[in-house]
């Protein structure tokens, strides 16, 4: 009778436990919703599909049986190495596998990697030219966006994935949300590029620029330094000396009212005969 | 999930296009045998070895290409001026002259900027053509050898001229070459050793001044000895008012 009651109890409890997520544990419960933004655009968002064709529509109709069967594309599992955040790869990733060559031969391990090379790209806002690594798809992606900072700034940070792109793209928004310093020389330029981009500053206050592409450790270091700012503790000493001060100051000032007085009429007095 | 990626891509993407069309790059796979249906709004089921066997469907590495419009946007010699539009491989396109800074994409609003600059009064453009300046490097740089008889007695004529260009490779016509300013006739083998300067005009508007040397032509035992390299040797000036130019134009070392 107690065992059932206690099971029950339990399965109650089962249903209403929610597990913690990684944003109420710990420091972490202190980041603020502009960096839930990044990080939601980052990690929940699924990328878009670079090494399958998705299957259009909700549902199919089997060819033979006439079922209507649900559509549910499964994406394939992408590796991605560390290397990843070294170049720009457009979304591409190494995939892990097998391979069936033959009808009659049993499935071989396989890794389908990307095609890299080092190119160069051209940032305007950056004013400045950048050696990088990329895949065909990256320069194909630039040229379909008419540009690197149109293709970092209109792509989610799911489909850029390696940090170099989102430390680039943090560093594009800030240069505009900043007028475009680095063209200072050229107000002209600096004008027409500004034009050229300030449509994405939309999308984003400088509260979400300033947490946007920062890593989860990075992320947590921020909050536990701006907390420590925060609360810097006032070392004991230094009021206790304030409050020493007053006090003499406030001694001084009892004794030596009435003398002080007289010495301020006299003067007065001097400075009004002259 | 989708539906969250519509909504802030429409957010992200103020700028001017999207991409309608899905880009087809590298390694495009296909599960050999798909997983089994899951529940709706439930998880997927657990994968066997068997979903992770994949077919090639596409490799974009190896497929053609489709061609880059861009814009010049200054004079580029052998392509052409200013607000030109080409369309070129996007190899070429992307480095030879996106990168430099030579040509801009042709995007809508670039197109839509050039046009409104080629409405402007032009400013008249240095060369005639793209190809002028190309043409007139390559002529400055030629040795003309004027083949004449050292038999029968000849005197210059814009026609010979003519044809020893087309023998070089360049279709003058008669009306483009300014023939020196003496009469020169032969056969006269001191004129074997000197050299003058005919003016070719491109388009009825570049000047260039080209190196003339006559050569005389006779067979068998009169023909004159073979000499090594003859184009490079620096030779003396048959008209005198013509010694200051020639001596400016560079010579093939």
């Amino acid at each position: 009778m107690a065992s059932s009651r206690i099971q029950a109890t339990v399965r109650q409890l089962s249903k209403t436990y929610k597990k913690k997520t990684r944003f109420e544990i710990g420091i972490a419960s202190e980041l603020p919703t502009a960096y839930k933004k990044f990080w939601r655009e980052w990690k929940v968002l699924k990328p878009a599909a670079v090494h399958f064709i998705p299957q259009e529509g909700k549902w199919k109709r089997d060819e033979i049986t006439g079922e209507t069967l649900p559509v549910q594309n499964i994406p394939i599992p992408l590796k991605y190495p560390a290397e990843i955040h070294e170049g720009i790869w457009g979304g591409e990733a190494v995939i892990k596998g097998f391979q069936k060559r033959d009808r009659n031969s049993r499935r071989v391990p396989h890794y389908w990697v990307p095609v890299l090379k080092r190119t160069v790209v051209k940032s305007e806002v950056l004013n400045t030219h950048l050696s990088v690594t990329v895949t065909g798809r990256t320069i194909k992606l630039i040229n379909d966006h008419y540009g690197f900072d149109h293709y970092l700034l209109k792509t989610p940070a799911c489909d850029l994935v390696s940090m170099l792109a989102l430390k680039l793209k943090k560093q594009i928004l800030t240069e505009l949300m900043n007028g475009c310093p680095r063209h200072a020389n050229n107000p002209e330029k600096q004008k027409s590029v500004y034009e050229e981009y300030k449509t994405y500053l939309s999308s984003y206050t400088p509260e979400e620029i300033e947490w946007y592409g920062l890593t989860w450790y990075e992320a947590l270091n921020k909050v536990a330094k701006l907390k420590e700012a925060a609360n810097k503790p006032v070392p004991l000493k230094h009021m206790y000396r304030k409050k020493l001060i007053e006090k003499l100051q406030e001694k001084e000032s009892q004794s030596d009212s009435s003398t002080s007085d007289i010495a301020l009429v006299a003067d007065w007095n001097i400075l009004t005969y002259k | 999930m989708f539906g969250i990626r519509t909504a802030l891509s429409k957010t992200i993407a103020n700028g001017p296009n999207l991409l309608h069309q899905q880009t087809r790059n590298t390694f495009i796979l296909k599960r050999r045998w798909p997983p089994p249906l899951h529940k709706q709004g439930g998880k997927p089921g657990k994968m066997k070895a068997r979903h992770f066997v994949y077919d090639l469907i596409e490799d974009t590495s190896v497929s053609k290409k489709q061609d880059v419009q861009v814009i010049l946007n200054q004079f580029v010699e052998g392509v052409g001026n200013a607000g030109d539009l080409l369309t070129l491989r996007p190899t070429i396109a992307y480095r030879d002259f996106l990168m430099p800074g030579l040509a801009v994409y042709a995007s809508p609003e670039n197109i839509s900027k050039f046009k409104v600059e080629e409405n402007k009064p032009k400013v008249e453009s240095e060369f005639s053509s793209p190809y002028a300046q190309r043409t007139m490097g390559c002529l400055s740089r030629l040795v003309l050898q004027i083949t004449m008889s050292k038999t029968n007695p000849w005197t210059l004529e814009p026609w010979h001229v003519k044809t020893s260009f087309r023998k070089a490779g360049f279709v003058v016509p008669e009306h483009a070459i300014t023939m020196p300013p003496v009469k020169i006739s032969g056969p006269n083998l001191e004129l074997q050793e000197k050299e003058f300067y005919v003016t070719v005009k491109i388009n009825n508007k570049e000047q260039v001044n080209v190196r003339c040397r006559i050569h005389h032509w006779a067979t068998g035992l009169e023909r004159l000895a073979w000499q090594k390299e003859h184009w490079k040797k620096p030779m003396e000036a048959l008209i005198p008012e013509q010694a200051a130019v020639l001596e400016s134009m560079p010579l093939q070392q």
